[in-house]
């Protein structure tokens, strides 16, 4: 019964103030979409981190066919070359900077395209014999870049050395930046959103405040009192972070899943699929917000 | 029943107390009238009964309990002991008379059976059979004040506090509200009510707790309202503003008068 009165009181709460819940759910939707697109960015660093961050620093590609460098004159890559190479990577000049080394064959590289690109469709279009081998080079030190890269890029058979922590790093900071600007945003949203919500519930406190009054001095308790007032807010938010989470598994579906990885086939783009991580932390971020700001409006607003 | 023992409040430190030093006892099952003029603490007195506001000293006992010892969370237990009606009735417009009764039991979880039974019962002993499905606006004054009565009653207090219940009615409308009220009285609830209607005080014949700038200056048994020139002619002025009767300078007499027009 009371249960029953409560829904009843949310229903007409929700319909007298329409206009403020659209709002209040539009709000939160976009300040919850910025705070979710700044998590997939993370997403999407981790994703490209978790691969390669570790795994490799300086990557020293050899000559296959059609390699069109100076260094490939000859065609590819010999194996008395990649002996040689092999050798002067363990000569102590050279063996000095670094932790170790691996050699990916072209059919290790091939594998390795594969796992990364398991979502994108550009993975049936390769073949082993377009991926060039490579030295995969851990170093002790990653400013010594430069050493390996002089030593290296002119011996015959390297095709190019490459120092891919860099090429990552400048691409993961530009992704950091656009995260922060998200989250910047999703801040600025939020406060949006919490004033809105509190206005919001003031506006409904008012204009149910005979209804309000009359319960208080019948005695009904300050649960049935409140409760309608402060779930309007949550609903609301609730619907908003709803609208947010399907907005970002579109944006992973169709944007990077389709769209993306095809202009970009040799990105690794998260899948629709680990977005869904994000649903229950913006339901439940929206919830609270919006649970917090009108417990905290209705202390003021609401006499019990 | 309700128990005031030496209680003070004070609203605004420069200006004099709305009540001082006020030391009354109201028993079981008694019907008293509070009166005095405007700003005499007349409805201070009965915010303080329900809690609505804090006593600055003394103490305030419903029901055998200090107001004061009442926790936040338990002041809806005290207040559903205690049933209210105003001088504005305070109906829900929206709600018909059925709903604004039945509103009071489904707040405080009253299951739909009950209400059901309990509703039309109370809407039979306040006079409003029949008119169920009316909505507020389709209802004389009088009428809504038996709603609000209604509900005020409806789940059963053992107190019924009125703040000028006539105050918006005409006098044959308010004598018929006060039969009302009596029979609530009869039924064993503790009425106490706040007026300076002195047509129905005199009528009524029932204890008299007269208040003067929030001092007790006359307790009184079966007393008439008397021996307040400025207060009667107050009343006489708001009664002139109405319209209903000739302005003749607000002397005392009401008690005749009020006879005659009924
Ligand atoms: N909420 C309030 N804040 C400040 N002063 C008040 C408040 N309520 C009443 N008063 C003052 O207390 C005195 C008593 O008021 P009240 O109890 O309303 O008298 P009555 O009901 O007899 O007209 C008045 O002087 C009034 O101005
Ligand atoms: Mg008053």
């Amino acid at each position: 019964m009371r249960l029953a009165f409560i829904l009843s009181e949310i229903g007409s709460g929700l319909r007298r103030n329409l206009s403020m819940v659209v709002s209040v759910i539009l709000v939160t939707f976009v300040s919850l979409t910025f705070v979710g697109a700044a998590g997939m960015l993370q997403m999407q660093i981790n994703q490209m981190k978790g691969y390669w961050y570790d795994k490799v620093q300086v990557a020293i590609f050899l000559c296959s066919e059609g390699s069109t460098a100076p260094g490939c004159a000859s065609g590819p890559v010999t194996p008395e070359q990649q002996q040689g190479l092999n050798a002067l990577l363990e000569s102590p000049a050279v063996a000095q900077y670094i932790n170790d080394f691996q050699f990916e064959s072209k059919d290790e590289a091939y594998k390795h395209f594969k796992d990364q690109f398991s979502n994108s469709p550009i993975v049936d279009s390769v073949t082993p014999d377009q991926l060039p081998a490579s030295f995969r080079i851990n170093m002790k030190d990653p400013e010594k870049y430069q050493i390996i890269s002089e030593t290296f890029s002119s011996q015959p058979g390297v095709e190019t050395v490459i120092d891919q922590r860099q090429l990552l790093e400048r691409l993961f900071s530009v992704m950091n930046g656009a995260s922060l600007v998200a989250v910047g945003i999703a801040g600025v949203m939020i406060v949006c959103a919490i004033l809105l919500i509190a206005t919001t519930i003031r506006l409904s406190a008012f204009s149910r405040r005979r209804e309000t009054g009359i319960m208080r001095l019948v005695g009904a308790s300050k649960t049935v009192i409140q409760l309608p007032f402060i779930l309007e807010g949550v609903i609301a938010a609730v619907i908003g972070a709803a609208l947010a989470s399907g907005t970002l598994w579109a944006v992973a579906h169709f944007f990077l899943g389709d769209y993306m990885s095809r202009q970009y086939p040799d990105t690794a783009f998260i899948s629709s699929g680990q977005t869904l991580i994000l649903v229950p932390a913006l339901l439940i971020l929206g919830g609270s917000l919006a649970g917090i700001s009108s417990l905290l409006t209705l202390r003021r607003y609401l006499r019990v | 029943m309700i128990r005031f023992e030496n209680v003070t409040k004070v609203y605004d430190q420069k200006a004099r107390p709305a009540l001082d030093s006020i030391n009354l006892e109201i028993d079981r099952g008694e019907f008293a009238f509070l009166v005095g003029a405007s700003g005499s603490g007349k409805s201070t007195f009965l915010r303080l009964v329900l809690k609505e506001d804090r006593a600055t000293s003394g103490a305030v006992y419903v029901a055998g309990q200090n107001v004061a010892k009442i926790s936040s969370w338990r002041v809806p237990r005290l207040r559903r002991g205690i049933g209210v009606v105003f001088q504005d009735f305070r109906l829900l417009p929206q709600k018909n008379v059925f709903a604004n009764v039945a509103f009071a039991m489904q707040v405080i979880g009253k299951s739909r059976s009950v209400i059901r039974d309990t509703v039309p019962e109370v809407l039979k002993t306040v006079g409003l059979e029949g008119k169920e499905h009316r909505m507020p606006h389709e209802l004389s004054g009088g009428e809504q004040q038996r709603v609000a009565i209604a509900r005020a009653v409806v789940n059963r207090p053992g107190i019924l506090l009125a703040d000028e219940p006539t105050g918006n009615l005409d006098p044959t409308t308010s004598m018929g509200i006060m039969g009302v009220l009596d029979k609530i009285n009869q039924n064993g609830t503790t009425v106490v009510m706040a007026t300076h209607d002195d047509d129905i005080v005199n009528e009524m014949r029932k204890r008299v707790v007269e208040l003067r700038n929030g001092v007790v200056i006359r307790d009184e048994a079966k007393a008439l309202y008397t021996s307040m020139i400025p207060v009667v002619g107050q009343s006489r002025r708001l009664k002139d503003a109405s319209g209903r009767e000739a302005p003749d300078g607000g002397l005392p007499g009401n008690g005749a008068e009020g006879e005659a027009q009924r």
